[in-house]
């Protein structure tokens, strides 16, 4: 028996050199310098079929443009975060991209620990403990202008509201937001000023679930909508908001996702108001590689194709497309400018 | 046994990563360097990643302890992640309310009243139990999903909250705060990164410190041998005068301080303040692996802790070396744990010549998943 052991013990060893052998990846020695990006997501994870997912587009499609290496490591839980941002920069990775505003303490420490490393955040800031921006000059902080996602979902309800196209049409639509803060706001605010807009009569109605997370909260709220008489109702609240799409489902009325392209989410969505991810993780990337990284905000919005918005499960009429693209290119050109605050 | 669990369960682990396309040696080899620093080729920092090990494993001693008491005295503790919670709710609170008092008097308050409050939290399940029978799986259950809502009140709208929009707690105040081994300092150059990021703290002193009085109660102490008797047969223990009621209580008094104690730990040395990263923390049901894993004694719990703690570590730089999934660690865990309850080892010991143990061979004094595991260990006489 004691000669099998070490047999086995030999096996073993061999194993393990093999293993060695295999791991040691030739670096890249070219005459280029070949950049390191790191993604982070937050305990989302990659499938969560919208900001971690999008990232991920955002860093693939960098990587095949300028031939960057890039890594990806998930974050399990919140525990998590400080030790994967600093695995990347201890690496030294020339740029570590934080996936949403969950991440802002964990990196707000860890690029004070690296002040030569780069670091982006989508959705918020280098933080301190109490949230205070800490105004690290490697840090950038991905933003983006969610009220002109909302004005272009605003007009569709609007102009739908208006022409008696609607399921109800008594002149009243509404949204459901997760948190009373800021990016939720940005939304709601583009929204209703849209659709006043288009439709000065309408009535929207607005209301807060106070989660994220669980869907029968925000359907609660979306139901008392309904009663109300909305019939396009705007979700503003993540993963809680598929209880909006699914309430305006069940009612038969029409609804917006948000974020993320939502059309599989639920047959009510008509349209989805998006935060385009994918465009900032990009436009960070090529910043680092061109040698243009600038601390501080980087907005996205309509303006640098970073807002948007996508047409889901139903056809629009020539005249709705036809105001949309107008609206677009005025907001684009700058010559209207939907509001930040709920108005 | 447990060594051949794990044995066993890496190399299905193996087999599955080579099935769907993976290179299990590259897989195995990114776990090492993440787990204990061993062979890393990527640039990772052998030191960092022990550091990071460590940071884990000191929560999973303590509340690994807290599990396996009292599987001791027969009950199952799956109340130790509420437990955790409710010791970081007070460290907390008491670290803010209190936060310009002195470090010598600041740091015993938190961290006794987060034992204080996690004994409490397991001891509604113990009384329950010892009252009216109600069984302790379906309590500390619920008792787990109080805190965790308790906890998203006290910090989304709660008293607790920093600021509107936020989900968190105000920091602790600094004399309520374990220090680091090495220097906070973002200058001071160690092992070739700045010694910031080496975040171990003197937690673990007290992390050990759990594990060895954990063996001294249980072995040297009056009350161990009565929460032994009780785990072994409440109705001899009744005989030799033992009250089964009050040890009952007692057990899961100490158990949840120590995982309380867990919970401090993790604010006063990592986190210094109560954040929504505690909505999904699950060292407390990590723990039920370790206490099984351990069988039950204090250095087995260690050990056990720190495999747990590096393949936690390790599982990251696993999905970015070797781009394989960190999921893969949770499927590890789970086939150990499933490796051991169904006691394959034992069933494949006794298909073999020569290897084929005795059924009588479980150690003398039962491993604390015993009543679990005695029918599997012992098989059915054929007839």
């Amino acid at each position: 028996m004691a000669h099998k052991r070490l047999k086995f013990l030999g096996v073993a060893a061999a194993v393990l050199m093999v293993a060695m052998a295999c791991g040691g990846s030739p670096s890249g020695g070219g005459g280029t310098k070949q950049y390191k990006i790191g993604l982070v997501t937050d305990i989302g994870g990659l499938n969560d079929k919208s900001f971690n997912h999008l990232a991920y587009v955002g860093l693939e499609k960098a990587k095949s443009d300028f031939g960057i290496v890039d890594s990806v490591t998930e974050s399990h839980s919140g525990n998590d975060y400080v030790p994967n941002l600093t695995s990347f920069a201890s690496k030294n990775y020339d740029l570590v991209i934080g996936v949403g505003f969950l991440m802002q303490e964990a990196v707000g420490t860890v690029s004070g620990t690296f002040p030569n490393i780069h670091f982006a955040i989508i959705d918020g800031a280098g933080t301190d403990s109490t949230g205070k921006d800490l105004q690290h000059t490697n840090v950038q902080s991905l933003f983006f202008k969610e009220q002109d996602a909302g004005a272009m979902v605003g007009v569709i309800s609007g102009m739908l509201e208006k022409q008696g196209k609607a399921k109800k049409n008594k002149g009243v639509i509404s949204a459901v937001g997760g948190v009373s803060i800021p990016p939720v706001n940005h939304y709601i605010a583009g929204y209703k000023w849209a659709a006043t807009m288009e439709d000065p009569g309408i009535k929207v109605e607005v209301g807060y679930s106070n989660d994220f997370t669980d869907p029968a909260k925000c359907q609660g709220v979306a139901k008392g909508q309904i009663n109300d008489g909305s019939d396009i109702l705007f979700q503003v609240a993540g993963g809680c908001g598929l209880g909006v799409l699914q309430a305006a489902g069940q009612a038969g009325l029409y609804s917006i996702g948000v974020d993320a392209d939502q059309k599989a989410a639920d047959p009510s969505v008509i349209a989805s108001a998006l935060k385009k991810v994918d465009v900032a993780t990009y436009t960070a990337i090529q910043n680092v590689v061109k040698g243009q990284f600038k601390s501080g905000a980087l907005t996205f919005s309509i303006a640098n194709d970073g807002a948007g918005y996508a047409v889901d499960n139903l056809t629009l009429p020539a005249d709705i497309q036809a105001e949309l693209k107008t609206v677009q290119d005025k907001i684009k050109a700058g010559t209207l400018t939907p509001p930040a605050d709920i108005p | 046994m447990p060594l051949g669990s794990v044995l066993l369960a890496f190399v299905v682990d193996g087999l599955l990563v080579g099935v769907t396309g993976g290179n299990p040696f590259a897989a195995y080899g990114a776990l090492l360097c993440g787990g204990f620093g061993f062979i890393c080729t990527q640039g990772e920092n052998p030191v960092l990643q022990i550091s990071n090990t460590i940071v884990f494993v000191i929560p999973l001693i303590t509340t690994g302890v807290a599990v396996a008491l009292p599987f001791r005295a027969g009950l199952f503790n799956i109340g130790a992640e509420g437990q955790l919670l409710a010791g970081a709710i007070a460290c907390t609170a008491i670290g803010i309310k209190f936060s310009s008092l002195p470090s010598p008097i600041l740091l015993p308050m938190v961290l006794i009243g987060g034992m204080v409050a996690g004994a409490l939290w397991a001891g509604v399940a113990g009384v329950l139990k010892a009252t009216i029978g109600a069984h302790e799986v379906v309590t500390t259950i619920m008792m787990n999903y109080v805190a965790q809502w308790f906890l998203r009140y006290l910090i989304v709208g709660g008293p607790l909250q920093l600021a509107p929009g936020t989900s968190k707690s105000s920091p602790i105040g600094a004399g309520a705060r374990l220090a680091t081994v090495l220097p906070n300092d973002n200058t001071l150059i160690i092992f070739g990164l700045p010694s910031s990021v080496y975040r171990v703290h003197t937690g673990l002193l007290i992390a050990l410190a759990a594990a060895a009085i954990f063996a001294f109660l249980l072995w040297r102490t009056s009350l161990g041998y009565e929460i032994r008797a009780v785990g072994q047969s409440q109705k001899a223990a009744r005989y030799a005068g033992v009250s089964v009621r009050r040890t009952i209580i007692v057990t899961m008094l100490i158990a949840g301080a120590f995982s309380g104690l867990a919970g401090a730990t993790e604010i006063a040395g990592v986190d210094h303040n109560l954040t929504d990263k505690y909505f999904s923390d699950s060292t407390g049901f990590d723990a039920i692996a370790v206490a099984l894993l351990g069988l039950g004694s204090g250095v087995g719990i260690v050990l056990a802790a720190i495999l747990f703690g590096a393949l936690h570590a390790g599982g990251s730089v696993m999905q970015a070396d070797a781009n394989i999934s960190g999921n893969l660690v949770f499927i590890l865990q789970a086939l150990i744990l499933f490796s051991i309850a169904a006691n394959f080892v034992g069933a494949i010991r006794q298909r073999i010549p020569g290897l084929a143990r005795p059924p009588t061979a479980l150690p003398p004094e039962m491993p604390p998943a015993a009543p679990m595991m005695t029918e599997a260990a012992v098989p059915p006489v054929e007839s």
